[in-house]
């Protein structure tokens, strides 16, 4: 499983010199929705391919892509088996590195109670299933963005290194509303001229410094 | 009677300086370095001298937590010995371990507070363990050795005894979980959990027991029988009569690594392994490490059986193919160049190889000797041989950018939805060049010619080709005929502004003369621009340990080869400096270069 969250969270941080993620979420009315995240790392081709080609980097093994790929299409697997889960669909393209997953829920909580069991099915000894802590939560009126603390914490341990290589990277993260936006708690947030979206852009080495950056909360017009 | 007069002082002087704790090295050790600790310690101090890499590693294997603040030289240790790491591998077992001399042996049981005295059944040796380390005092002699299973064999032991009691395998197979209910998961989990923990057990217990075997055996061959490096093989001893800072040797002809790419022939033709293997026998690879104003040299020299010799001969008759010269600029950060008379190589080869493998009575040997004799004499060779000579260079050019593709994407300021677009990018490179000499420019351009037929990849710029996307899908590769050479690089400045070479840009003339008498191999790097121009985050954490070590230093290293007789050959390796540092500071600098890139 650490090969998931090093495919999605970490080593993005870790071997980067130039990434792009966008997390992009969409929310109904009744709390449904759907859940895109991409991760690009086009711009770093020639050093991905490099690194692919070692057997470790800095202590940590490197998967080989068809691992990646398996690894992929397991958590694609179980995440559609878990509870609220409607759909998951995913897509890597291995020669521009560039992955991506989307998946279609009937409620925010159960979207994550259903990451959180797949990851820990992957990789029983990190307990994630265990961590009640919330990254989207969604009350029909406000949207809250947060970093869970797990994710911070490891990020903070875990990527020491490449500070000066993460600073061409890019977090967008988007939420798409059913009802027009009133306000944005973090003024960096930027709304669509109809305001029933929200895009907040981050750069990556400022992220990690300080992962509060992305935290925000939306609420909705009465 | 002057050979008489050399024997006799070789002897005495093997007496006199060949009683150190060298003795104690076991006859299975295939690699020794050993450091005259006189000579140095004369030029640097224990306390610089213990801030190395290497010594870090004999720290760790000597100090634990109990005994911070103190050093080697807290130790009891006699720097008037030699100090000896050594390291052997067998197929069974490998063997690990450094001797050193003995000055004070209550200031060395105050710092190896861990290791505690055992029984010895070995007249007038104490023996000490701690954990796996192994420490043996004979007198004024001490040897810390470490003897373990070889992995893959204890592997093999493990997995014979785990299947022979009727035990299924321990470990999930491919997938085999992925479609479990997640009762039957858990269930499954909990009995593969034990079954893996009984497996690990009996690895432990039968890990424990190889390894004091093979330590039995180690001690049993030493101590009892007498057997060391040292009386087996009169190489060795001569070699420790040297009086150079430091000394290397390799026994080749034992290498069970390089043993390994025999394996075939060995578990399938004995007789001809045998046979081939006479080729590599006395195969010992010496050196020496020297102080000088300015330079510390390691000379080495590689002997090997007259079969082996009469080929390495003819390959050495060669001449420096002056097309070379041009591509290699003045101040290039590091370039080696290769020169070998390939065709005579063959001939020689094909004299010595043909009546070995005739002695083989496998029908496949059979077919390929008689293929190899047909090809022998249908084949052009001066065809063949015209088309690569055997003379080629390399050169690191540095660091460049080079332009690649990259997908980003583009939002839609209305609704923030996004796509993807095709961009230009750049990425940093490090740029190589690699060119060979050949007679045949025809075959090159239609080789390429071909392969431009099959993939839009390649393209003719006229005086040269491109072959896109070729590193990593990502970066082109350049081919260029030019002064009878074919050119394969990365780089982009030379494919299109110097096809011809660098011009006044260039080497000098002196430098080519140099390289021109330089035999085999010759070779050049500027230690700080390589580390420094060298992109870190290619490597892996060792060798970017090693860059971090080198961005430090001045200098530069250089590679002759000497020469070649039938019986051995020698190559010089040069580190100069210029700055004010000991010359003793510089070798350790160079030994900490070479434990780094070994280790």
């Amino acid at each position: 499983m650490k090969k998931i969250i090093l495919l999605f969270i970490l080593p993005v941080f870790l071997f980067s010199s130039c990434l792009e993620i966008i997390d992009d979420l969409s929310l109904n009315m009744d709390g449904s929705g759907t859940f895109k995240y991409t991760i690009n790392l086009s711009s770093s081709k020639i050093k991905v391919n490099s690194i692919l080609a070692l057997d470790s980097f800095n202590g940590k093994k490197v998967p080989k892509i068809d691992e990646i790929e398996a690894k992929i299409q397991q958590f694609k697997e179980l995440l559609k088996n878990e509870k609220g889960i409607k759909s998951v669909e995913t897509e890597f393209n291995k020669l521009d590195f560039i992955a991506k997953i989307a998946v279609d829920f009937s409620s925010l909580d159960e979207l994550q109670t259903g990451i959180k069991s797949v990851l820990n099915q992957l990789d029983p000894a990190s307990k994630y299933s265990e961590d009640h802590s919330l990254w989207v939560s969604w009350d029909n009126k406000t949207l809250k963005r947060m970093i869970p603390q797990w994710v911070e914490d490891r990020i903070k341990t875990e990527t020491q290194s490449d500070q000066e290589l993460l600073k061409n990277g890019s977090y967008t993260c988007i939420s798409r509303l059913p009802k027009t936006i009133q306000n944005s708690s973090n003024t960096v947030c930027k709304l669509n001229p109809a305001k029933t979206a929200a895009m907040l852009r981050v750069n990556a080495l400022d992220l990690k410094l300080n992962p509060a950056l992305l935290e925000h909360t939306l609420t909705l017009a009465p | 009677m002057k050979k008489c007069i050399f024997l006799y002082c070789a002897t005495i002087h093997a007496i006199v300086f060949g009683q150190g704790a060298e003795q104690l090295i076991p006859s299975q050790a295939v690699t020794v370095f050993s450091i005259n600790n006189t000579d140095l310690l004369q030029k640097i101090s224990v306390d610089e001298w213990i801030n190395y890499d290497f010594m870090e590693e004999i720290h760790q294997e000597l100090f634990d937590g109990s005994t911070d603040n103190k050093t080697v030289k807290d130790a009891g240790l006699d720097f008037d010995q030699r100090l000896s790491l050594f390291y052997g591998k067998t197929n069974q077992f490998e063997v690990t371990g450094f001797t050193f001399g003995v000055k004070d042996e209550n200031a060395l049981f105050k710092v190896f507070d861990d290791f505690e005295a055992l029984p010895s059944s070995f007249q007038g040796i104490k023996i000490y363990q701690s954990l796996f380390n192994n420490l043996l005092i004979d007198k004024t002699k001490g040897l810390l050795i470490r003897v373990e299973p070889v992995e893959s064999y204890l592997n093999q032991m493990t997995d014979s005894l785990w299947y022979s009691r009727g035990n299924l395998s321990p470990f999930y197979a491919m997938d085999e979980d992925q479609f479990m209910e997640e009762e039957a998961l858990e269930k499954e989990d909990a009995r593969k959990n034990l079954l893996e923990k009984n497996y690990y057990e009996l690895r432990d217990s039968l890990e424990f027991e190889l390894q004091k075997k093979y330590y039995n055996e180690v001690l049993v061959s030493l101590l009892s029988q007498r057997k060391s490096l040292y009386s087996n093989d009169s190489i060795f001893r001569e070699l420790l009569t040297h009086r150079s800072a430091g000394v290397f040797y390799m026994d080749n002809s034992r290498n069970i690594d390089r043993a390994k790419n025999l394996w075939y022939l060995k578990t399938v033709l004995p007789t001809l392994y045998l046979d081939v293997q006479e080729l590599y026998d006395g195969n010992i690879i010496t050196g020496d490490l020297t102080l000088h104003e300015g330079s510390v040299e390691f000379d080495l020299k590689a002997r090997y059986s007259e079969a082996l010799g009469s080929i390495y001969a003819e390959m050495n008759h060669a001449k420096f193919d002056a097309n070379i010269a041009p591509f290699i600029r003045a101040n290039q950060p590091a370039y080696f160049s290769y020169n070998i008379n390939l065709r005579s190589a063959y001939e020689k080869a094909y004299d010595v190889l043909v009546p070995i493998l005739s002695k083989a009575k496998d029908p496949e040997i059979s077919f390929n000797l008689l293929l190899l004799k047909l090809g022998n004499a249908l084949v052009n060779k001066d065809a063949l041989f015209d088309a690569y000579k055997g003379s080629l260079f390399m050169t690191f050019n540095g660091i460049q950018k080079v332009k690649t593709r990259k997908i980003t994407f583009f939002y839609d300021e209305q609704t923030f939805e996004y796509g993807e677009k095709e961009t230009d990018a750049e990425e940093d490179m490090p740029i190589f060049t690699i060119g060979f000499s050949t007679k045949r420019n025809d075959l090159p351009e239609m080789i390429l010619e071909h392969f431009s037929q099959v993939t839009s990849k390649f393209e003719n710029k006229g005086d040269y080709w491109v072959y896109n996307k070729a590193i990593f899908d990502a970066a082109p590769v350049f081919l260029i005929q030019a002064k009878g050479m074919f050119l394969i690089t990365n780089d982009q400045d030379l494919a299109e502004n110097h096809r011809d070479g660098y011009g006044k840009d260039a080497m000098s003339k002196r430098a080519v003369k140099s390289l021109k008498n330089s035999g085999t191999m010759a070779g050049f790097a500027n230690l700080q621009q390589v580390a420094q121009k060298f992109p870190s985050d290619f490597l892996d954490p060792s060798q970017q340990q090693l860059m971090e070590f080198l961005r430090n230093k001045t200098g530069s290293v250089t590679l002759r080869s000497g020469e070649t007789t039938l019986q051995s050959t020698s190559v010089k390796l040069k580190y100069s400096f210029n700055d004010s540092e000991k010359s003793g500071k510089h070798f350790l600098d160079l030994l900490n270069t070479l434990y780094l890139l070994t280790k």
